[in-house]
């Protein structure tokens, strides 16, 4: 194929149609995604706004609260809010201690007798002898 | 996202019909399959859409449109080098009806296209398919006049000798 056929080639794919159905998918791609995005920014908006919401939200929350005033009041004002109170003098009541429980005397160890506890078991042959 | 306004809202869909095959026939031509042309017809239409329709006149819209299509193009094969091999040019001596015949050529001529370096696969289209040109070219590509003179030059010798090669 020469140049001059070539160009002749070139000139006929210049007429040559487009397919109906490339033009109708590209028209419909476009249309939606053209008009897709202001959906998808509105959400994006919406998620934005909801989180700005949460984020000051939790701030005012966990806030520290606002210090109460204190007021400084003096001893004499507090007496003259406060009148002084008599308070009557408590009966007497005899306090009785409970008795202390006895001590058990401790046995007195006698030394260098040597005790033996016999004891016998149903078995006559059979005697268990404890030595000291 | 900067809306168009309203009144050009309308005619973004006027703009979209009279150039929409524009569009798809050259990102064809340079991509080699339908498929690819509209992803990046859609994306062309979406960004004269965001771009807004600003433009002097209508041929100077035919020309961002050209450019935007022509990048496009470009960033969808810088990845995807050409082969070099010949196994996909049919050959030439199968029909002798003269319209079978037309119909061969192109498809040899398409094959021999997808075998060039994709700037020269533009520089060849747009003037020889689109009728653009030199200095439209030039500005669709990015580059001078003489590049582009150059590029086309040197596109059509290598056509010629792919396709030489494939008859042989």
């Amino acid at each position: 194929m020469n140049e001059q056929e070539m160009r002749e080639v070139f000139r006929e794919m210049r007429d040559e149609p487009v397919p109906a159905d490339s033009l109708a998918r590209v028209r419909v791609a476009v249309d939606q995604r053209i008009h897709r995005r202001p959906w998808r920014f509105a959400w994006k908006l919406a998620a934005a706004v909801v989180m700005a919401a949460c984020i000051v939200g939790a701030f005012l929350l966990l806030r520290p609260g606002k210090p109460v005033p204190i007021q400084q009041v003096s001893l004499p004002e507090i007496a003259q809010v406060l009148p002084p109170v008599e308070i009557p003098p408590l009966p007497e009541v005899p306090v009785r201690t409970a008795p202390r429980p006895k001590r058990a005397r401790p046995r007195p160890v006698v030394e260098g007798v040597p005790v033996s506890i016999r004891i016998e078991t149903a078995d006559p042959d059979v005697v268990i002898l404890l030595v000291n | 996202m900067g809306e168009i306004p309203r009144e050009a809202a309308g005619s973004f869909d006027q703009v979209l019909r009279r150039r929409e095959a524009q569009v798809l026939r050259t990102a064809f031509r340079i991509l080699g399959n339908w498929a690819d042309a509209e992803d990046v017809a859609q994306e062309a239409f979406l960004r004269l859409h965001r771009h807004g329709l600003d433009f002097a006149n209508d041929g100077a819209t035919g020309a961002w449109l050209y450019r935007v299509t022509v990048n496009l193009c470009l960033d969808r094969t810088r990845a995807r080098r050409p082969s070099q091999e010949l196994a996909d040019v049919p050959s030439l001596a199968r029909s002798a009806e003269a319209s079978v015949l037309m119909e061969e050529q192109k498809q040899r001529l398409m094959a021999a296209l997808a075998l060039l370096p994709v700037k020269e696969r533009a520089a060849v289209v747009l003037p020889e398919i689109e009728g653009l040109s030199t200095a439209d070219v030039a500005a669709a590509l990015g580059s001078s006049e003489v590049t582009v003179r150059s590029q086309i030059s040197k596109a059509l010798v290598r056509l010629r000798g792919i396709l030489n090669r494939g008859d042989a």
